[in-house]
């Protein structure tokens, strides 16, 4: 009697230690440990591909928006080409209106610094697997640290675009020990480190793929040297950007498609054309998120002068239009935004087959990078003749040509500016384009910002909005409150105190 | 047996109490006490004494802390020590305590909002929720020296915004705000600026009307006024260089105390019911003021608000502007706004208006659809700005293919409703063109066909006398003379019987502006109904002719046609 209750007692005390066990294993259930990973080259590749599938879509263990939705709301909110839809959130509008506070989870940073840890750590750990893995070549290595030196450097690029100041992490996060307590570095550093990223990525890039899905949504030679343009324009080094885009339009690898009905189809239905340099690769099987926040319960429409003061409109001739305007951009009357959503013309796509891309940079779009240029180098008639090339392209209508004279830079500023938004139209670019004009020499532009606001901002506010933005630090989102919370280095954008 | 099961017993008890042991190791958890830590308002403002203690003796003086310190919501415009120290230097005080009791409450009450407001909601006007001590506080932006700040009460800027408590809400500003204790009238006097103004004021009566405090009546709706101040500067810009002279020019019957005399009109033209700033004000098209049923029109042109900006039967009337930077003045019973230039009431006549309620801003940008023959576009009351119904179905903009019955109307277009009857489309409110103060007859023309509702006519919310029966086809055999005196009329040329016109009643208009017009179907339909053409007539008007050109543009006049 006595041993057998000694044995129960036994087995119920194995019982109780081994369930309390449980939680002292540390390896993850749905992952694999670094210990195990990074041998071979696959797992290189398998961390590279989770790079770009992490920009399409969230991690399934995180419910933050995805990186497409904030590249738009950070490029289009504060610009004038947006009207609030009847499914905002108020967080949105506060976007909208410049009425931006630390707590508004718009200004949440955590997707992009999520991304830039999954760059760091294949930057980090990648390079040891050529001494594991005989089989990879220093060629190939050199292609994945290119990729993720670029997107991280993308990332950079847009953050210090958007905020300002931000703190900069080069190594991966690879343990709690980490050091998670960062200062903010200025926005020029931010700027130096991208290009010097931009630069070394540049020389371990591949030019080709093998095939167009992969030399459209990976990153290839040319898709850095358009980043590169655009980088050069924001910090005024007008040479080197005028190099970097002349790489990408010499390659002889991209071109403007004429005119049809199909235009709008094979340029951003179907996406992939030869007018894209590099795009998320949305997919039947990994939808964007557009069909939702544009169509089904939408969030935004285009604001409604954008079809006449943008695209413009024939009155007397309705079939003289803009390919780029009714039925591309947006649809007139409802004013849905329609670039995310629409098959063709005449159709939308369905709810399953939602896989418009994203277009990160197209050809069109580097041509007026180039045009921008030029401008500033003092030759405005070459800028006006890209424009001219683009508009005719896109059977631009007459009402919005511009008789411009070459050598007053701020009127070929504004033209640029004006294609840009027919272009790029809902392409997150809008306010960054507005914002890298009117800060150039010292905010010698202002007023090209000053304007926006008095025309999109609401009438009651209007006075308000442009006070406001008369403080360049009002032109960048504040830091989110949760990080000044958990990062006790930060500090705010003064703005926002 | 018993000593067994004393042994199992034994056993048994020692089991329970190892499990014991081992489960309350397991599950030892410290919890907190207290339900909530947040500091109420009074409680923030005792733990940073170093910079708020002088408002917090302000809220201990009057006897506020307490009730600063207990649950609600409310938003704390916090001054700075710095602030109420300046505050205390400009005013000539010592302390705090040398302040009288009742200016010190109404000074206390004057920063505290019953309400929790994030700087978020605020424009450029006054904050929704009147502070406790009864004035409206009004927000702004400033930059100075590059750095920008929300301000209120204009030069108050908030250094630190939104600080979350346990009550409510506070915005540290860096000025004391000051409570507004002088009228409008006491105000304009002051002004140097305004003498021509203030004297026009007090020889027409309208000083005595400007001076009174401020009272609430039965539906307790505050009596405050807003009065759009003329400086002697621009007054002399247009050849006015003394009261004498504005007497001179504008009274008409040598008695400026008649309230029909035109200085008191024209003084009477500057006074706006209500307590508006600017921000109101551009929210507005019109604004009534105290000349009886004259209106001003009021327009945001880029950055500055003008006044009675229009264009009137094609000629463009240039408005004047307001004078942003020195508006927005608050009084204790209300506010004032500058303008740059004279203005007065503008004297029209009634002209007839032809309503094409097809032709709405968002069918007219869709180039490709409103008005080319065979082509139509729909779209629902959300996304057409000027036109309101009841029903999730959309209105339709049709301009029927050529030869089709229903594309004779005026302009070859209708308005489509699918059922023109409750649970479908009804209600069908309008914002017409300006109409000129005046009466006017109302004719409303549709494409007549069977299974069509009756339907009434509202003007402003008022019952026009008629019904339309809009499945009666047009009576082609009546002169049309005796067919206009029975309220019928045979609208478009060349006639169709298809299209028919129906009197709904004669109206007044009682001020020039746009104003609302509503169609309600009071019974069943069963086919679509389509509209034509709304005319507003003067009464004095020819009620015939013009008539409109069938499927085309033109309006066709008597003489046209014989």
């Amino acid at each position: 009697m006595r041993i057998k209750i000694t044995h129960t007692i036994l087995v119920i005390f194995a019982l109780l230690t081994f369930s309390c066990d449980d939680y002292l294993d540390l390896r993850p259930q749905d992952g694999t440990v670094r210990q195990d990973f990074w041998k071979t080259k696959e797992d290189i590749k398998a961390a590279v591909i989770g790079i770009y599938s992490s920009m399409l879509n969230s991690p399934p263990s995180v419910s933050d928006r995805t990186l497409a939705e904030y590249l738009f709301m950070y490029g289009e909110l504060r610009g004038d080409m947006i009207a609030p839809g009847p499914n905002v959130i108020d967080e949105q509008t506060d976007v909208i209106t410049s009425n931006i506070l630390p707590s508004n989870s718009i200004t949440s940073w955590a997707t992009f610094y999520r991304i830039i840890n999954y760059c760091n750590t294949v930057i980090d750990l990648a390079p040891a697997v050529l001494e594991e893995d005989p089989t990879l070549t220093q060629e190939q290595l050199d292609n994945y640290l290119a990729e993720a030196l670029t997107i991280r450097a993308y990332m950079y690029f847009t953050l210090a675009r958007s905020f300002k100041d931000v703190p900069l992490k080069l190594e991966a996060t690879l343990s709690d020990e980490d050091n998670f307590q960062l200062p903010v570095t200025p926005q020029q550093q931010i700027f130096e480190q991208v290009k010097i990223d931009l630069e070394k990525a540049e020389s371990l890039a591949t030019e080709d793929y093998g095939n167009i899905p992969e030399n459209k949504g990976r990153i290839t030679k040319h898709a850095i040297n358009a980043i590169q343009t655009d980088v050069y324009l924001w910090t005024g080094e007008y040479q080197n950007a005028l190099e970097a885009a002349d790489k990408v339009i010499n390659s002889g690898n991209y071109s403007l498609i004429v005119a049809t009905n199909n235009w709008f189809n094979t340029v951003y239905a179907r996406g992939n054309s030869s007018e894209s340099i590099f795009e998320f690769q949305y997919t039947p099987q990994n939808l964007n998120p557009f069909y939702n926040i544009f169509l089904q319960r939408p969030q935004f429409l285009a604001a409604p002068s954008v079809l006449e003061d943008v695209f413009g409109v024939d009155y007397d001739d309705p079939e003289n239009k803009d390919i780029r305007g009714e039925r591309a951009a947006m649809v007139p009357g409802t004013n849905e935004i329609y670039k995310y959503t629409g098959l063709n013309e005449n159709e939308r796509k369905a709810l399953q087959n939602s896989d418009t891309h994203w277009f990160v940079y197209r050809y069109a779009g580097v041509l007026l990078l180039k045009a921008e240029v030029l401008n500033q180098l003092g030759r405005g008639a070459e800028a006006l003749e890209i424009i001219e090339e683009i508009r005719e392209a896109r059977e631009a209508i007459q009402a919005t040509s511009q008789n411009v004279n070459p050598d007053n830079k701020n009127a070929v500023t504004d033209y640029i500016l004006a294609e840009r938004s027919r272009e790029l139209a809902f392409e997150g670019k809008r306010w960054f384009d507005i914002l890298r004009n009117a800060r150039r020499n010292e905010y010698e532009r202002l007023d090209i910002l000053i304007a926006v606001a008095i025309n999109s901002a609401p009438p009651s506010q209007q006075q308000s909005i442009v006070n406001k933005l008369q403080d360049p630090n009002s032109h960048y989102l504040p830091i989110n409150e949760y990080e000044l919370y958990t990062n006790k280095e930060l500090t705010q954008n003064p703005f926002y105190n | 047996m018993n000593k067994v099961l004393n042994t199992a017993f034994f056993w048994r008890l020692s089991l329970l109490a190892v499990l014991a042991i081992v489960i309350i190791n397991c599950t030892s958890e410290k919890y907190k006490e207290s339900t909530d830590e947040t500091l109420n308002i009074t409680g923030y403002l005792e733990n940073n004494t170093e910079q708020y203690s002088m408002f917090l003796e302000i809220l201990e003086t009057t006897n506020y802390s307490t009730f600063m310190n207990t649950y609600g919501t409310y938003t704390l415009f916090l001054p700075t020590n710095q602030a109420v120290q300046n505050y205390l230097n400009e005013e000539g005080f010592s302390s705090i305590s040398d302040i009288p009791i009742e200016d010190l409450e109404d000074l206390a009450k004057l920063h505290v909002l019953e309400e929790r407001i994030e700087t978020t909601s605020f424009n450029d006007g006054k904050i929704s929720t009147p502070s406790m001590q009864g004035q409206y506080l009004i927000t702004g932006a400033v930059n100075i020296d590059g750095s920008s700040n929300i301000t209120v009460n204009k030069d108050a800027r908030i250094t630190t915004s939104n600080i979350e408590v346990g009550n409510g809400i506070i915005h540290v500003i860096d000025k004391v705000l000051k409570v507004a204790n002088k009228t409008l009238a006491k105000m304009i006097d002051n002004n140097e600026s305004l003498s021509i103004f203030a004297t026009a004021l007090k020889e027409t009566g309208w000083y005595e009307v400007l001076d009174k405090p401020l009272t609430y009546d039965n539906d307790s709706i505050p009596s405050y006024l807003t009065v759009i101040a003329q400086s002697d500067e621009v007054f002399s810009q247009n050849g006015i260089n003394s009261y004498t002279e504005l007497e001179d020019t504008y009274s008409h019957l040598n008695n400026p105390t008649n309230p029909k005399d035109s200085l008191n009109l024209f003084v009477a033209y500057r006074i706006i019911p209500g307590l508006n700033y600017l921000a109101d004000l551009v929210g507005t098209s019109t604004v009534l003021t105290k000349a009886p049923l004259e209106v001003i029109g009021i327009k945001l042109k880029r950055d500055s608000i003008v006044l009675n900006e229009e264009t009137f039967n094609g000629v463009f009337e240039e408005g004047v502007a307001i004078k942003r930077d020195a508006s927005d003045i608050t009084a204790s019973n209300g506010a004032i706004h500058f303008v740059d230039d004279n203005f007065f009431i503008k004297k029209r006549f009634p002209s007839p208006v032809y309503f094409d309620p097809a032709d709405q801003p968002e069918f007219r940008q869709l180039s490709a659809v409103f008005r080319k023959p065979g082509n139509y576009a729909s779209l629902n009351s959300s996304e057409l700005s000027e036109i309101n119904y009841e029903g999730s179905y959309d209105l339709t903009y049709a301009s029927p293919p050529i030869g089709d019955r229903t594309g004779r109307g005026w302009h070859g277009d209708v308005l489509e409703l699918v059922r023109f009857r409750t649970g479908v489309t009804n209600n069908l409110e309008f914002t017409t063109p300006v109409i000129i103060k005046g009466q006017y007859k109302v004719w409303v023309s549709y494409r007549a066909s069977d299974r069509q509702p009756r339907v009434k006519a509202f003007f402003n919310g008022q019952e026009l006398p008629r019904i339309a029966n809009f499945s009666e086809y047009g009576n082609t055999e009546l002169p049309e003379r005796v067919l206009e005196s029975q309220g019928y009329k045979r609208h478009i040329y060349p006639y169709d019987n298809a299209f028919y016109s129906r009197l709904m009643g004669i109206i007044n208009v009682e001020t020039t502006g746009r104003h609302k017009f509503m169609l309600q179907s009071t019974e069943y339909a069963g086919y679509n109904t389509w509209l034509d053409v709304i005319e507003f007539r003067p009464v004095d008007m020819d009620q015939l002719y013009p008539k409109f050109e069938s499927g085309g543009d033109g309006l066709i006049y008597e003489s046209d046609i014989n």
